[in-house]
């Protein structure tokens, strides 16, 4: 079973006439990492909320289509700051509050608790109050905390936002690992360069549709470029008039060069 | 924060007792006494953080009081008032929410219950610090809070419209964030470090509610004069 399938899912948000999300159809699979890309407004958010049986369970609303999950799910929604518990006197009890909530045994939380700051290099900061951390370094703990809840499903709403480049590499490569430990990974992002490293597959939302699906070369291709949803390099090379087919990333783009 | 803390049922208990009795005992001497115990439980946590908020928060009661009782009214449900905010501010000041949650969970509360009543006591610095924020903002944006009545007024407006329409924009994003933590009804949450609840201090809380119902019973069965 997909660990996330929608089929022709639609929802509209409480009060309005138009849909967010129009007849989305779309696969995770176990161990697949599968990346939304679209303008502001395409519906990539809301896309996760449903996902996440956010939408309509909290924000109320109504979707139509069928959702299904093979796992719970977690969510990293862009704001870290509105994701804080704000009951956590240090950055370890906050990572705990999740687990501490799903009822599990105190050896458990502890396990998972210590794993995901290790996995986020979280540790020196782990006796930290969290108000007193920075964005970025919130964000890293917002991270942890939802991994310490050991979703199978994972999904990501620009997580590197508050992330410095560095961060934002450790977190790309974090997100392999856990592809590869089996867990389904649904990401909404503008960090486009980053893709081809990190997605199995793209997804391409326009006004809250699917417009395109395919794998990161999708991002080099002359239509994703020309709606500001292509690679720098992609974009660079196509700007410039240089042959077919334009190059995916600076490695590509060196190689042609050669 | 420094020396032995008070288990948070037990502040709670204060909290609750001085507003009880400053009603319950005859006035103006209960109110007295109440209200000083609770403006000196206030002062315990600092003038700006304790003593100033209680104050300045129970003045304009006592003026609205003057003008529409005389002076024994006012000065008896003033005193009542005043014990009544001084409680709340030293309680606000003194409760840590995260500690209220855990102890009411290891006592069998609902973590979401738990959840609500802490957010509920931190609502207030809460908005004093958006407030704050909001404040620098405009002022960055060269609106400043001083000056005459009519630029505070333009102030007050600036500040009061973005603070309630956030905090109500709060309450949307902090229900979806609690969600994606795990804060879900029918889960009994796991306590992580219950803050400890030493005999005496169960003791102290008994006494608190039998010495509110002892004040209760001879106040019915001897009326005060007033």
């Amino acid at each position: 079973m997909k660990s996330l399938t929608l089929d022709h899912a639609s929802f509209w948000y409480p009060a309005t006439a138009s849909p967010a999300l129009r007849d989305v159809s779309l696969e995770v699979a176990p161990g697949e990492v599968v990346a939304l890309v679209g303008a502001l407004g395409a519906g990539a958010s809301t896309l996760l909320l449903v996902a996440g049986d956010l939408a309509p369970r909290v924000t109320g609303g109504r979707l139509e289509g069928a959702v299904a999950r093979r796992d719970r799910s977690g969510i990293v929604l862009p704001t870290p700051w509105t994701q804080v518990s704000g009951m956590a006197f240090t950055v370890w009890d906050e990572v705990a509050f999740g687990p501490a909530n799903l009822g599990w045994p105190a050896h458990e939380i502890s396990r998972q608790v210590d794993r995901a700051l290790e996995r986020l290099e979280l540790v020196p900061l782990a006796s930290r109050d969290p108000a007193t951390l920075s964005g970025g370094e919130l964000q890293r703990v917002i991270i942890a905390a939802i991994l310490a809840m050991d979703p199978g499903l994972v999904l990501f709403d620009e997580p590197a936002a508050e992330l410095d480049a560095e961060g934002a590499r450790t977190l790309w490569r974090l997100i392999r690992v856990l592809a590869k430990e089996g867990k389904g990974i649904l990401l909404a992002t503008s960090a486009l360069d980053a893709l081809p490293e990190v997605a199995d597959r793209v997804v391409w939302l326009e006004q809250g549709a699917v417009r395109a699906v395919g794998t990161p070369d999708l991002l080099a291709e002359a239509a994703a470029c020309d709606a500001g949803l292509g690679t720098s390099v992609a974009t660079v090379w196509r700007d410039s008039e240089l042959p077919e087919p334009a190059p995916l990333t600076i490695i590509d783009a060196v190689r042609r060069w050669r | 924060m420094t020396g032995p803390r008070l288990h948070p049922f037990t502040l709670l208990a204060i909290a609750g007792t001085l507003p009880a009795l400053a009603w319950i005992l005859p006035p103006p001497v209960g109110g007295a006494w109440t209200a000083a115990i609770a403006l000196a439980l206030a002062a315990s946590r600092g003038l700006r953080p304790g003593l100033w908020p209680a104050l300045l928060t129970a003045a304009p009661f006592w003026l609205f009081l003057l003008l529409l009782h005389d002076v024994p009214t006012t000065i008896a449900i003033g005193l009542r008032i005043t014990t009544m905010v001084a409680s709340f501010v030293w309680l606000v000041a003194a409760l840590e929410p995260a500690r209220l949650v855990e102890a009411m969970v290891a006592a069998g509360w609902s973590a979401s219950v738990a959840y609500l009543l802490a957010a509920t006591l931190s609502a207030v610095p809460v908005l004093k610090t958006r407030a704050q924020r909001i404040v620098e903002a405009q002022r960055c944006r060269g609106l400043s809070p001083r000056g005459g009545i009519a630029a505070r007024l333009r102030a007050l407006r600036a500040l009061a419209l973005p603070l309630i329409l956030s905090a109500l924009h709060e309450v949307d994003e902090r229900a979806l964030a609690l969600e994606t933590r795990g804060l879900v009804p029918g889960i009994r949450r796991t306590p992580l470090a219950p803050p400890p609840d030493p005999v005496l201090e169960r003791a102290a809380r008994w006494a608190l509610l039998l010495a509110c119902l002892a004040a209760l019973v001879r106040r019915l069965l001897v009326p005060s004069p007033t």
